[in-house]
């Protein structure tokens, strides 16, 4: 509700104006804004509402792109059909496993690297320019770099690796290619991490932090009797974006593995149904179920974390 | 207790550093191994005294059609997307940072939708659809569902912007008897001006990034982007991945970007701190 | 005006219209010329580029036939796609002398479908065992003679040599897989004009011969440390190392030029002494005393079906897969002609030793092709997942265990 004489306040963003209140100017204020909104909203549903639905009808169907003419509803028979298929819950389980670790990585280090930023007095400048540059860079060209780091024939990594034999094939075998993978992802992403933990430490008051050091805290206690919980909304904020994104790992694993050695992600999965082997039936079903997977995980990381997608709406 | 620390914030921002640059540096160094030392086998970071190219391998990526091609796709592809995004996602975001209107929510909520969408899961139906309307493998054809995937990161960050935005002034020129359009157009614009550019250069690094689409969405040199083409590359013998020249085209591919980085650093922390994180 | 076609690409001034070919990257500057030397007064005929392998070629061009694309008007094919693309009424027909006598029969097999033409063989290739001879010497291996898989993998673990293939999770590791079963008499699948029923016939002892040789090599000391991952590119540094002995190589034919092309003294080349160490000899057995089926690939140019000028198109298609082209494409990059006379014309005999070229014809004429189906990359993609990692082969569940997937496949009860 407003108040005629709202000043403006903190957050005092959708304050009403000053003016009484007056329904044709609210009416014109409605219409305008729904007026400036219109052309974004409707750009950002062409493309995925409406393709999304059509994906849903698609998915009914036996429809391969090689046989258009052979097109035959088949009802939700794709649907039982990757739904009992162990390749899709393989691929679900490792894009599960990619996302909990790259994740947990990029947060340990992204706060560590947010710390010495914050407190960091010299060449402020310099680190956050370098910090930027992983974030900038094209995934495709990162997983390149590391593949090629990684390689055993033209690579740095073997020979740098004391405990490895120079000959030791990354690429060989799921454990040491997936980490090849993660390694590439965390690189790139952890400076974005470092940066949006960065904003939530400066909003931490430094009185608290000097207040709990006078008590005789320990920096430790410090951490997580002050610092942590004050920067709550930041962190699950950043996990909740960085969770999905890495759960839709694609680029990294076309580059590095083409998907061998048990490497494919959910998104892969769908991608060689559909564009590789034009089956756009089965390949619609596993897209939706690529949506709701994804649905389904923002949802419980709102409710386990109590994320505040207020926040995250910028409603405040 | 304070030297330690001191010592700490040393050390660690040495491994910052080392960190951001050292797979940099790794790709830069693979860009200078001759071609014959790759088939060969030239383990190690640096070339060797006999295995080094020199500028050879930049030479030939730039001499390459199919990868000149590419940057000119991604270029006139990611500019023109930024700048319909960049507009766009002003008038909304101006829309819901400053007026009450019903849907406000479900424009929010769906931008926020968006951001979380899982990409490969449009593949199909855009492929479908784009065929229909014939425009498929051009440029239009990235030019949308770029502008649709950096709108939501574009609308946040705007908003923030403009939230912080002396609305006083915007007041004043209403009392002055101005529309919301004029006061609009007359005195926020100037300044939202540089929350506009700081969403401008993160939606251009979104569509540069791009890969899914720029693999699936293309067939030929028309419209392929950089990363695609990155990824089909091919050098002068298609049995031998040609490494090294791939680095020296991931290194062209990457100058735009660390230019940018440099010079406007501070505006893109901003925009990305703000835009996300809103406390 | 919803669905009223694509606009097309070609066209251009003065109503002399282009034809583009979509080419694959081997050989790319001679297909250049050869399309300029076969581009008339009437249309002109230029080189669009597709990516590296043979799977990303296909999609490429699958994805914009099934747009109806009347840019794309000729395009070189890897053979075991035409199945499918014919299947799709993706090509034109062509005429019925396209192919003749003198056609190889390894080529001439692979272009018909459903008793029509739908593609010209343009070029044709295959593998032959490649080896130092010191190494072979050393091993006291006799290359006069047929040798086996078991010979050449305890011949080159034995002495310190390696034995190179292509098992990276990709079409050439069919290749291999294709061949090894094929020499021990069987198939992977029969009966594949009957589509997505035919019948899958890779649980067989010609099938555990095949993954037994697989897994005797990734048991091996000749295995190569990147084994797992090799491709017709890696394998190639092995013949000459740093150090050891070298190696014994199943490649294509392209495998002298690249050699020959790298004598010299820098980094990464060889001397004429190393290069005259550089041995050839029939494809390997799978099974002792039983003949070998070598690999067959190549290139073959199809005629879009969405073409504007299908006339100049069948036109232009012959004239890039005539004699001439042929020939080029042997002298210049090491790609075998598809024509039998070819191999006896001057160039070629300069170009090449007598022994070799006799052993392409022979290998071509007498070679297995992969299985021919509407369905080939579905079975292909299928069997790369069950039988990679190569490490994992093993002759007792690999190849049932593939047997069940290829067939769950193919009745659409298994994703890929």
């Amino acid at each position: 509700m407003s108040t005629v004489t709202a000043p403006a306040t903190k957050d005092g963003v959708n304050e009403k104006k000053a003016v009484p209140p007056d329904s044709d100017r609210m009416k014109a204020e409605n219409r305008l804004g729904q007026r400036l909104v219109a052309p974004a909203l409707a750009l950002m549903l062409l493309v995925t509402a409406f393709p999304m639905l059509r994906s849903l009808y698609l998915s009914l169907f036996d429809y391969s792109l090689t046989a258009p003419d052979e097109r035959e509803f088949v009802g939700l028979q794709n649907y039982i059909t990757a739904l009992s298929d162990s390749a899709l819950w393989l691929t679900t389980l490792n894009t599960v496993f990619i996302m909990v670790v790259t994740v947990a990585f990029e947060l340990v280090i992204g706060f560590a690297f947010a710390l010495v930023m914050h407190r960091v007095v010299f060449a402020r400048g310099l680190i956050r320019t370098s910090i930027l540059i992983p974030y900038g860079i094209i995934t495709v060209v990162s997983g390149f770099a590391w593949q090629f780091a990684f390689s055993n024939t033209n690579g740095f990594v073997n020979s740098w690796l004391p405990f490895l034999d120079s000959t030791f094939n990354w690429f060989g075998q799921y454990g040491s290619a997936i980490a090849a993978i993660m390694v590439s992802e965390i690189w790139k992403t952890t400076p974005f991490m470092s940066l949006l933990l960065l904003a939530g430490l400066a909003q931490v008051s430094e009185d608290m932090v000097e207040a709990a050091k006078v008590d005789g805290a320990t920096w430790l206690q410090r951490m997580t009797k002050v610092v942590l919980p004050n920067m709550r909304a930041a962190i699950m904020v950043a996990v909740l974006f960085r969770a999905l994104d890495a759960y839709r790992v694609f680029d990294n694993i076309f580059v590095m593995t083409n998907g061998a050695v048990g490497t494919r992600s959910v998104s892969f999965l769908t991608y060689q149904q559909v564009v590789e082997q034009f089956q756009f039936g089965i390949g619609s079903a596993l897209s939706v179920l690529l949506f709701l997977s994804v649905l389904l995980i923002a949802f419980l990381i709102v409710k386990l974390f109590k994320v505040d997608l207020a926040s995250a709406r910028q409603e405040k | 207790m304070r030297g330690t620390n001191k010592v700490g914030i040393g050390v660690g921002f040495i491994l910052i550093m080392v960190w951001c640059l050292l797979p940099v540096a790794w790709i830069i160094s693979l860009s200078f191994k001759s071609q014959e030392a790759i088939t060969a086998g030239s383990p190690g970071f640096l070339p060797t005294s006999g295995g080094s190219a020199g500028f050879q391998n930049y030479v030939d990526v730039l001499n390459d059609e199919q990868f000149r091609r590419a940057i000119f796709n991604s270029i006139g592809i990611c500019l023109i997307a930024t700048a319909l995004s960049v507009i766009l996602a002003t008038l909304a975001a101006y829309a819901i940072a400053r007026l009450e209107f019903k849907g406000k929510r479900f424009v929010l909520t769906t931008a926020l939708a968006i951001a979380m969408f899982p990409v490969v899961s449009l593949v199909s139906p855009l492929f479908d659809m784009w065929r229909t309307l014939g425009i498929y493998d051009t440029w239009i054809g990235l030019i949308i569902p770029y502008m649709s995937f950096t709108l939501p990161l574009a609308i946040w960050t705007l908003s923030a912007f403009f939230r912080e935005i002396p609305w006083e002034m915007e007041q004043a020129a209403q009392v002055d008897g101005a529309t919301s359009w004029q006061a609009f157009r007359k005195v926020i614009v100037p300044l939202a001006a540089p929350g506009v550019f700081t969403a401008a250069i993160l939606t251009f690094f979104f569509a540069w990034n791009d890969f899914v689409f720029g693999i699936s969405l293309t067939s030929t040199e028309a419209a392929r982007p950089i990363p695609a083409a990155l990824s089909f590359f091919v050098g002068a013998d298609p049995f031998n991945r040609p490494a090294s020249l791939l680095a020296a085209g991931a290194v062209v591919s990457t100058i735009p970007i660390i230019l940018i980085v440099l010079v406007f650093q501070r505006k893109i922390v901003a925009g990305l701190t703000s835009g996300a994180v809103k406390g | 005006m919803a669905g009223a076609g694509l606009l097309t690409a070609c066209g251009g001034d003065g109503g002399k219209p282009t034809l583009n070919w979509y080419i694959n990257p081997d050989g790319q500057d001679t297909l250049a010329s050869i399309a300029e030397r076969c581009s008339t007064d009437e249309y002109d005929v230029v080189t669009q580029l597709l990516p590296a392998s043979a799977t990303d070629q296909r999609t490429q061009l699958a994805r914009r036939l099934a747009a109806e694309d009347s840019s794309t008007d000729l395009m070189s094919i890897d053979p075991v796609f035409v199945p499918e693309f014919a299947n799709a009424n993706w090509l034109l027909e062509l005429p019925a002398d396209t192919i003749d006598d003198d056609t190889l029969q390894g080529a001439a097999d692979t272009v018909v479908w459903e008793d029509a033409i739908y593609a010209a063989p343009q070029w044709a290739n295959t593998q032959v065992l490649w080896y130092r001879r010191s190494l072979a010497e050393a091993a006291g291996l006799d290359m006069s003679e047929p040798v086996t898989w078991d010979q050449v993998i305890d011949a080159a673990g034995e002495n310190g040599g390696t034995v190179g293939v292509q098992a990276n999770q990709y079409e050439a590791y069919v290749v291999w897989i294709n061949s090894l079963i094929a020499g021990a008499g069987g198939e992977i699948i029969s009966d594949t004009e009957a589509g997505r029923d035919a019948t899958v016939e890779i649980d067989s002892e010609a099938g555990r011969d095949a993954a037994a040789i697989i897994q005797k090599l990734a048991d091996s000391d000749a295995r190569q440390p990147d084994f797992t991952v090799s491709n017709e590119g890696t394998t190639l540094a092995y013949m000459y190392p740093a150090d050891g002995p070298g190696e014994f190589m199943t490649n294509w034919t392209f495998v002298y030029a690249n050699y020959q092309g790298l004598i010299g003294d820098g980094e990464g080349q060889i001397s004429q002494d190393e290069f005259d160490d550089l041995g050839w000899a029939r494809y390997p057995q799978t099974v002792e005393g039983e003949e070998s089926r070598p690999p067959i690939g190549g290139i073959e140019i199809g005629v879009g079906a969405y073409t504007d000028e299908p006339d100049f198109a069948r036109e232009a298609a012959l004239c890039v897969t005539d004699e001439q082209a042929q020939e080029e494409l042997a002298v210049n990059d090491g790609l075998m002609p598809s024509r039998s006379s070819v191999y006896d014309s001057d160039a070629l005999q300069e170009n090449f030793p007598t022994d070799l070229l006799a052993l392409y014809r022979d290998s071509i004429d007498t070679g297995a092709p992969r299985p021919k189906s509407a369905f080939y990359n579905q079975i292909s993609v299928a069997l790369q997942q069950q039988w990679h990692s190569p490490e994992d082969v093993d002759p007792e569940t690999t190849p049932a265990r593939s047997a069940d997937f290829v067939t769950a496949v193919l009745e659409g009860r298994a994703l890929l």
